[in-house]
C-alpha cells in the first residue's frame, strides 16, 4: 500500500488524464479527422483512377483485338485481290501470247502468199521476156541471113542476155 | 517484487534517474516558488510539454491538406498511414474509428518514452501516475467500445460469462466478479505496471551508466552508447506493445459473428 501511495499522485493522476483527454479530443477533431479524411480521398481518387486506367486498358486491349481481326481480314482480302490479279494478269499475258503467235502466222501466211505471188508475176515477167526475146531473135534471124556459126553466135548471146536478166 | 518495488524499498523514491532542467533549476533556484512548482509537477510539464508537440506538429500537418503531401505532411501521414495499417490489420475495416485514440495514444507514449534519452528531459512514463492514468483511459475507453458495440444488456452479459442453464446463473455473480476484476483492476494495473516497470528501469539504466562513465573517467561510455540503444529499442517495443493490447482489448471486446459458437469466446476472457 506504502508502494501505491508513494507512486501513485491521484492528482496528478487526474491531470494528465485529463490532459490526454484534451489532447485526444483535439487531436481527434483537428488532426486525425482532416488527415484520414485526405487519406482516404487521396486513396479513392487512386482507387477510382486505377480503375479508370483498367477500363481503358480493357478497352485498348478490345480495340487492339478488333484491330488485328480487322487487319487481318485486310490482309486476307489483299492477298486474295493479289491472287485474283495475277491470274488475270497471266490470263491476259496468255491471251497476248496466243494473239501475238495468230498474227505472227497471219502475217508468215501473208507473206507466204506475197512471195509467191511475186515469184508467179516474174516468172509471168520472165515468160514475156523470152517470148519477146524469141521473137527478137526470129526477127533478127528473119532479117538477117546469117551461116549456121553466125546463127549459134546470136544464140549463144541471147542465152547470156537470158541469163543476166534472170 | 518487482524492479519498480526494489528501488523504492532501495532508496526510497524512485527518482534514480538523469537530473532534468526542472531539477537543475530547483538545484539552482531552491527558493523560487515557480521553479518548485514546476518541479513539484515535474512529469505533468514534461507531459504538456510532449502533448504540445504532437499537438502542433500533427494539427500543423493537418492544416495543409495538401493532395500532395509533402514535409512535415508526409511525415505525420506515413505515421497515420502505419497505424492505421496496423490496427486495420487487427481490427479489421470498422478498426479505422479508433485510429485517432490508438494513434494518440501510441505516439504519446512513444515521445514520452524517448524524451527519457534527450539530455535535460524526462520520460513522464517513468512515473506510475502517468503510465495508470493512460491505462485508465485506455480501459474505460475499450469497455465504452463495447457498451457502444454489444448494447448494454450484451456488454453485461458478456461480463457475465453469457449465462447458459441453471448452472451459468448460478455463476453469474462470480463471473461478474472474475470478469469486472480482470477488465476493470487487472487489465489496466498490468498495461500501466509493465510500462512504468520498463521505462523507469531504462532510465535508472541510463542513469547507473553515466554514473559509473563519471566515475571510471569515460571507460564505460561505449556501454552507455549501448545502453541508449537498448533504450531506444526498448521505448518503442513498449510503445507498441502499449498499442498491440489496446488494439488486441477492443478486439476481444468488439462482438463477433462466431462469437455463440466460438469455443474461443472463453478464450477471450483468459487472455485478458
Amino acid at each position: 500500500m506504502e508502494f501505491f501511495q508513494e507512486n501513485i499522485h491521484l492528482k496528478e493522476v487526474f491531470i494528465q488524464l485529463v490532459a490526454f483527454l484534451i489532447v485526444f479530443l483535439t487531436l481527434k477533431k483537428f488532426a486525425w479527422k482532416p488527415l484520414l479524411a485526405i487519406m482516404k480521398e487521396r486513396r479513392d481518387k487512386f482507387e477510382h483512377e486505377w480503375t479508370h486506367i483498367e477500363k481503358i486498358k480493357k478497352d485498348v486491349a478490345a480495340l487492339q483485338k478488333d484491330y488485328q481481326t480487322h487487319l487481318q481480314k485486310i490482309e486476307e482480302e489483299a492477298r486474295i485481290k493479289m491472287q485474283e490479279a495475277i491470274q488475270e494478269g497471266r490470263r491476259i499475258a496468255r491471251e497476248i501470247q496466243e494473239k501475238a503467235r495468230a498474227d505472227s502466222q497471219a502475217s508468215f501466211e501473208k507473206a507466204k502468199e506475197t512471195i509467191g505471188i511475186e515469184v508467179e508475176k516474174a516468172r509471168i515477167e520472165l515468160r514475156r521476156e523470152i517470148a519477146k526475146l524469141s521473137l527478137q531473135v526470129a526477127e533478127k534471124v528473119i532479117s538477117e541471113k546469117m551461116d549456121g556459126a553466125f546463127h549459134e553466135k546470136k544464140a549463144l548471146e541471147l542465152i547470156d542476155e537470158l541469163e543476166k536478166k534472170l | 517484487m518487482s524492479i519498480a518495488e526494489q528501488s523504492v524499498a532501495q532508496t526510497g523514491h524512485v527518482t534514480e534517474e538523469l537530473p532534468n532542467f526542472i531539477t537543475l533549476l530547483n538545484q539552482w533556484f531552491p527558493h523560487s516558488g515557480l521553479v518548485h512548482f514546476f518541479h513539484y509537477w515535474e512529469n505533468i510539464v514534461f507531459s504538456f510539454l510532449v502533448l504540445g508537440l504532437i499537438a502542433h506538429r500533427f494539427i500543423g500537418a493537418a492544416r495543409q491538406k495538401s493532395f500532395l503531401p509533402k514535409g512535415r505532411q508526409n511525415r505525420c501521414e506515413m505515421v497515420v498511414e502505419g497505424i492505421t495499417g496496423f490496427v486495420t490489420g487487427i481490427l479489421g475495416p470498422k478498426g479505422i474509428e479508433h485510429v485517432p485514440f490508438l494513434g494518440t495514444l501510441f505516439i504519446y507514449i512513444l515521445i514520452e518514452n524517448f524524451l527519457g534519452m534527450i539530455p535535460f528531459m524526462k520520460s513522464p512514463t517513468s512515473a506510475w501516475s502517468t503510465t495508470i492514468a493512460l491505462a485508465l483511459i485506455t480501459t474505460v475507453y475499450v469497455q465504452w467500445v463495447g457498451i457502444k458495440e454489444q448494447g448494454f444488456f450484451h456488454y453485461v452479459k458478456h461480463m457475465a460469462g453469457n449465462p447458459q442453464g441453471l448452472l451459468g446463473l448460478a455463476l453469474v455473480p462470480i463471473m461478474l466478479v472474475i470478469n469486472l476484476s480482470i477488465e476493470y483492476l487487472a487489465v489496466p494495473l498490468s498495461l500501466s505496471l509493465r510500462l512504468f516497470a520498463n521505462v523507469s528501469s531504462e532510465d535508472k539504466l541510463l542513469y547507473k551508466f553515466a554514473e559509473l562513465t563519471g566515475m571510471y573517467w569515460g571507460a564505460p561510455f561505449p556501454f552507455q552508447i549501448f545502453a541508449n540503444v537498448l533504450v531506444m529499442i526498448f521505448s518503442l517495443v513498449q510503445a507498441f506493445v502499449f498499442l498491440l493490447l489496446a488494439t488486441v482489448y477492443i478486439s476481444l471486446i468488439m462482438p463477433h459473428d462466431e462469437e455463440h459458437s466460438d469455443p474461443q469466446c472463453g478464450a477471450s476472457s483468459a487472455a485478458h
